[in-house]
């Protein structure tokens, strides 16, 4: 059956240069773990970000960049650090948004959590990662329902039991 | 397959087409009524906003590549809530298609109690079992409705239904649209096997057999209107690079109907001049919540059908309705707590984690308004009463993991911790968290636009027709005059079929 070619993608940018250092240095706190995740990884991230975000609205967009701004200034309302998100060490990054994750100001748990679901939902597709989450992508359970296969002879000179006899 | 389609974002000078029908959004509705129409001898363009990718091509696709191509504002709108309400997350599909193409492929009718509200309370005679009956029926036939065996249900499934069995709630099988489903558990990102039969395998097909054109990539702004009478819709197509819109195109045709579902078709209607201070007012969401079961057996959740179980036990008592549900890898991981190490050591359990799901019969508390962009303003007030079913709906599900074995239950209230024990979910839930931390999601909105007996009491008359125009029909849930509590793609469908047959015996012919 012929299919039309799938139509090219639009072309846009969300993040402006200033707000990249601070989704990469985000997404490095977030998703740290013992090997990573790598340079190139978080580069290559940023970008996955930029194009997701791009097909929102435009007052959505904005919407987005206001919170990613106040991701950036996070370390004053909840760690009282008097530094922004991306001059911190990596350290006290993931402390932040643990902070965040916990505050007591529901405005700023939504902000942590609109953004963990974004970065979560970009980073875990990649091949590595969702491998690493143990998913597989076989599907057996459909597969319940087609007959049995009758077991096979365990070799040509089987004597037929009593109950094939029958 | 689709064969008359016309890519707006490939057509670089001003389009004029004349039809006897023009129907704005290509989804559940706009797809139904497209159909019916066609197939009565009308000749038909169906104008959509979103772009078309077969089935071939969305089976390739990521989540997020699913998101950002298929769904309004990439799946990332919300209702934003007044008072003590959660934000909630609005998905809606915005291709050929429409969120057909996006839903589990759940079909219930309406409850007869819905039905008798409609005609008893709000004098919709026609709205009764009765004259929907016919519609729904042939609806069933066309997208072939069927119940989900039991083999294609998933071990997360499985161990919902006994969880709740322990707990002497009575679960029963789903129904979906579907023929040879092979249990991908990615019904709600399309079906990679053409085994969900949403809208875009169902009935636009037909629709262009019989000669009706679609024309996607194309923002339809107004209603033309000319002496209280339709004449037709004007639009642009949305530019091949920048997906804003740019070449414009119109379409004269005596009959315009509106489907581009609750959430827009009062915006379109507003821009085009109707002025019922009802529009926009009365939407209804099912808000939605969930629950992670973490259990020490491997669960596999994504093998078997992504919905195939549910509960209408606590729905007359509650308005809640239990449900079956799954998500892709990725959407889970957002779910879990922590970051970092924290975070990874919950990722790395997803395979033993199973999701439960509920959604509540709400009253109408939300309202769309135009806003500074294409997407509407959508707020929500919840009604207390819906706040305290939407708790009750999680303490439920809490219950039913703990009660399957769950080691651990991820709640949906950020930044609660997880809990172990009954005890320990009491203590989450006593006094209840600030509403506004409370995960909630929609796949339902409903009634923006409602139907009604008397013009001061909705925006459209039963027969889809709007009350301030002639020839302008509404067609998608806007229409529906409240809440239904179960997923509405059958019964906008069958609505949907109803009303274009009013169209193709009544206005048509007049």
């Amino acid at each position: 059956m012929p299919v039309l070619a799938p139509p090219r993608d639009f072309e846009r940018h969300a993040l402006r240069p200033r707000h990249r250092p601070l989704v990469r240095a985000v997404a490095g706190a977030m998703f740290a773990h013992e090997d990573g995740p790598s340079p190139a990884r978080l580069d290559a991230f940023v970008d996955e970000v930029d194009a997701f975000l791009s097909f929102a609205s435009t007052t959505l967009r904005f919407g987005l960049l206001v919170m990613l701004e106040l991701v950036r200034f996070a370390p004053v309302l909840v760690a009282y650090r008097f530094a922004t998100f991306v001059r911190l060490s990596h350290h006290d990054r993931v402390r932040v948004l643990e902070r965040m994750e916990r505050s007591r100001l529901t405005p700023v748990v939504l902000v942590f959590a609109a953004y963990k679901t974004i970065l979560s939902l970009l980073f875990f597709e990649h091949p590595d990662e969702i491998a690493a989450t143990g998913y597989s992508p076989a599907r057996r359970r459909h597969l319940r329902a087609l007959p049995l296969a009758r077991p096979a002879a365990t070799s040509p000179a089987a004597p037929p039991t009593a109950e094939a006899a029958e | 397959m689709i064969s008359r389609l016309l890519r707006g974002r490939e057509v670089d000078r001003p389009f004029d087409a004349s039809a006897d029908v023009v129907v704005v959004g290509s989804g559940a509705g706009g797809a139904v009524v497209a159909r019916e129409l066609a197939r009565a001898g009308r000749s038909v363009i169906v104008v959509e906003e979103g772009g078309y990718w077969a089935p071939e091509q969305y089976a390739a696709m990521t989540p997020s590549n699913t998101f950002r191509r298929m769904a309004r504002e990439a799946a990332l709108g919300a209702a934003l809530g007044l008072g003590a309400t959660p934000l909630v997350s609005l998905m809606s599909g915005k291709c050929v298609g429409g969120s057909s193409v996006l839903t589990g492929g759940v079909c219930f009718r309406v409850p007869d109690e819905v039905l008798h509200g409609w005609v008893h309370h709000l004098g919709l005679r026609d709205m009764g079992a009765g004259p929907l009956e016919p519609h729904v029926r042939a609806i069933e036939d066309a997208i072939h409705v069927e119940t989900v065996p039991d083999h294609l249900r998933s071990r997360g499934t499985e161990l919902f239904v006994e969880g709740a069995a322990r707990l002497g709630i009575p679960m029963k099988p789903l129904r979906r649209n579907t023929a040879g489903c092979r249990g991908e558990a990615r019904c709600n990102f399309g079906c990679p096997h053409r085994a969900k039969m949403s809208v875009d395998i169902s009935m636009l097909p037909d629709a262009c057999a019989h000669g009706a054109e679609i024309l996607s990539d194309a923002l339809v702004e107004r209603v033309e209107l000319a002496r209280g009478r339709a004449t037709g819709v004007r639009g642009r197509f949305l530019d091949g690079v920048t997906g804003e819109p740019r070449v414009p195109f119109a379409v004269r045709a005596p009959v315009v109907v509106v489907a581009c579902g609750a959430l827009h078709t009062p915006v379109l209607l507003r821009r085009s001049g109707l002025r019922s201070r009802l529009l926009g007012r009365g939407l209804t969401l099912h808000p939605s919540t969930r629950v992670y079961g973490l259990f020490d057996e491997r669960v596999d959740g994504w093998d078997g059908a992504f919905q195939s179980a549910y509960s209408d036990h606590f729905f007359e008592s509650h308005g809640i309705t239990l449900m079956s549900a799954y998500g892709p890898p990725s959407l889970l991981a957002a779910g879990f707590p922590g970051v970092a190490a924290r975070h990874r050591r919950y990722v790395r359990r997803i395979p033993n984690t199973a999701v439960f799901g509920a959604m509540v019969h709400d009253e109408g508390g939300g309202r769309v308004r135009r806003w500074l962009s294409r997407e509407p303003l959508v707020t929500y007030r919840m009604a207390a009463r819906d706040l305290g079913r939407l708790f009750e709906a999680i303490r439920i599900l809490a219950r039913i993991a703990l009660a399957a074995g769950a080691r651990e239950v991820v709640l949906p209230v950020f930044g609660a911790p997880t809990v172990r024990t009954a005890r320990d979910l009491e203590a989450v839930l006593t006094p209840l968290p600030d509403a506004r931390r409370v995960e909630c999601v929609a796949f339902h909105p409903l009634g923006s636009a409602r139907m009604s007996a008397e013009a001061r009491d909705g925006v459209v008359r039963t027969s889809g027709e709007a009350w301030e125009a002639k020839g302008l029909f509404v067609a998608d849930g806007s229409v529906l005059p409240t809440s239904i509590g179960v997923n509405s793609q059958l019964p906008i469908m069958a609505i949907a079929r109803k009303i274009a047959h009013g169209i193709a015996d009544g206005a048509m012919r007049s």
